[in-house]
């Protein structure tokens, strides 16, 4: 099937450039040139048509169709195998509960985590090892960067347009992560959400700007736990009190006590769920007074249920640093998991 | 050498909505306020309301919020402003 995109004719790779930048179509850095070679190879690779809608857009009505996102994809860097996880995180964004109009144009200025799981992250070599959140590999780099590029493109996502970000943050640029699934006893983060663990799976999350903890002078898993635990407090005080999806990345030197300690990712889950709260009172201590409103005794769980925390293994195998990351917005989106192509053994996509 | 690259964006315009006649005049109308019912809107939205009221001789306002001011409105109020025959609405902080 021909694809059917306007083209345009350029003298050179240059004269590309400044096309693509003269007509806001990108983010900012170079891209790759979308020829029509290069977008039928990732189309033919996911063995879908051009003209295949993905979905539709639902507060704006916008079709996404399959050449359009291919055509995004290959500006984003991306190669024809990274495109099926391109399809799969777009797919997961367009489900309602995840309400990516609201996440895509609020000042909060939250940008898509994309977390990969199975068995794509050994063939597309993301090993979410070290650097694991700092665009370590070429896979979570030009994944990331696709779905950007796709909101700039194709929903109209640009700063002071349907962007209304305040301050933003880097996770824009990319913000995609592979779990560490081989070094590591706990479940990968998709079979915790309920799909078999020979599939692979996106998951994608309207998150905050990750907030680094560290803690390298203990090996119990309480003490340990508290470090993130008191992250998400200050973030519960500092930005948002609302209890939404957050997520924790785990390295390797703090996950091997907790698993020497035999503490699942449910055991962390529940601990952080009794742990991660504050009282609305605590607001008045960092400048919000105005809004405690005489309910200063009321408490605030960061998780409303311990199934509302993802648990990520992923970072180098040195070092006592980890991650909170925080949703957007309390509950207005919820992270939606889904399978990579298609799957006959999955049940109903995992919330 | 020219070489030929593709266009990323929606080529496929979703169709719009037409606009609705706008009214000579406010006097006597029903004026639905839909707030996203941010604190900064209490005060905007109160002062609109008197400024309608005493000014424009609005018949009535009727203000409405949102259940989620990062979604569309709910379909209860989308229904309900049939009725009105001027709508004010937008975002606040």
């Amino acid at each position: 099937m021909p694809l059917t995109a306007r083209g345009h004719s350029v003298p050179d790779f240059a004269a590309a450039q400044e096309l693509y930048h003269a007509n806001g179509w990108t983010d900012g850095l170079p891209i790759v040139p979308p020829t029509e070679d290069a977008v039928a190879a990732c189309l033919d690779w996911a063995m879908t048509p051009p003209d295949q809608l993905i979905g539709i857009e639902p507060v704006r009505a916008i079709p996404l169709t399959a050449e359009k996102l291919a055509i995004n994809a290959v500006m984003a860097g991306c190669l024809p195998m990274h495109f099926p996880v391109v399809l799969t995180a777009v797919t997961a964004m367009l489900q309602p509960e995840f309400l990516l109009h609201g996440a895509t144009s609020s000042t909060g200025g939250c940008a898509i985590l994309i977390v990969l799981n199975g068995p794509i992250r050994r063939e597309l070599a993301a090993p979410g090892t070290f650097n694991a959140l700092g665009n370590a590999d070429r896979a979570t780099s030009v994944i990331g960067r696709a779905i950007r590029l796709v909101l700039i493109n194709l929903l109209d996502v640009r700063p002071g347009g349907i962007d209304r970000s305040t301050i933003g943050h880097p996770g824009k640029f990319s913000y995609c992560v592979a779990e560490d699934e081989e070094d590591t006893t706990w479940d990968p983060l998709h079979v915790q959400r309920g799909l078999p663990p020979e599939v692979s799976a996106v998951t994608v999350m309207a998150a905050g700007s990750l907030r680094q903890i560290m803690n390298e002078w203990t090996t119990e898993p309480e003490e340990i736990l508290e470090t993130f635990a008191a992250e998400m407090r200050a973030n519960m005080r500092h930005y948002s009190i609302w209890a939404g999806n957050y997520a924790l990345v785990i390295p390797k030197q703090l996950r091997e006590h907790l698993q020497a300690a035999g503490w699942s990712k449910s055991d962390i889950a529940t601990f952080i769920h009794r742990r991660a709260r504050i009282r609305r009172g605590e607001w008045a201590e960092v400048g919000k007074r105005a809004v405690v409103r005489g309910q200063a005794d009321a408490e605030y769980a960061a998780l409303e249920s311990p199934d509302r925390l993802l648990v990520i293994a992923a970072g180098g195998p040195a070092g006592g640093f980890g991650a909170v990351i925080p949703p957007w917005l309390g509950n207005k989106s919820t992270a939606v998991t889904l399978p990579v192509g298609a799957c006959i053994d999955c049940g109903p996509p995992s919330r | 050498m020219t070489f030929r690259v593709l266009d990323p964006t929606n080529e496929a315009t979703p169709p719009l909505g037409t606009q609705a006649p706008r009214p000579a005049s406010l006097e006597g109308a029903i004026v639905g306020i839909i707030t996203n019912g941010k604190e900064g809107t209490l005060g905007f939205f109160a002062h609109l309301e008197r400024m309608l009221r005493t000014e424009f001789g609005v018949a009535d306002v009727i203000r409405r919020t949102k259940s989620n001011y990062s979604a569309p409105a709910d379909a209860h109020i989308a229904d309900e402003l049939r009725r009105w025959q001027a709508v004010v609405t937008g975002i606040g902080d």
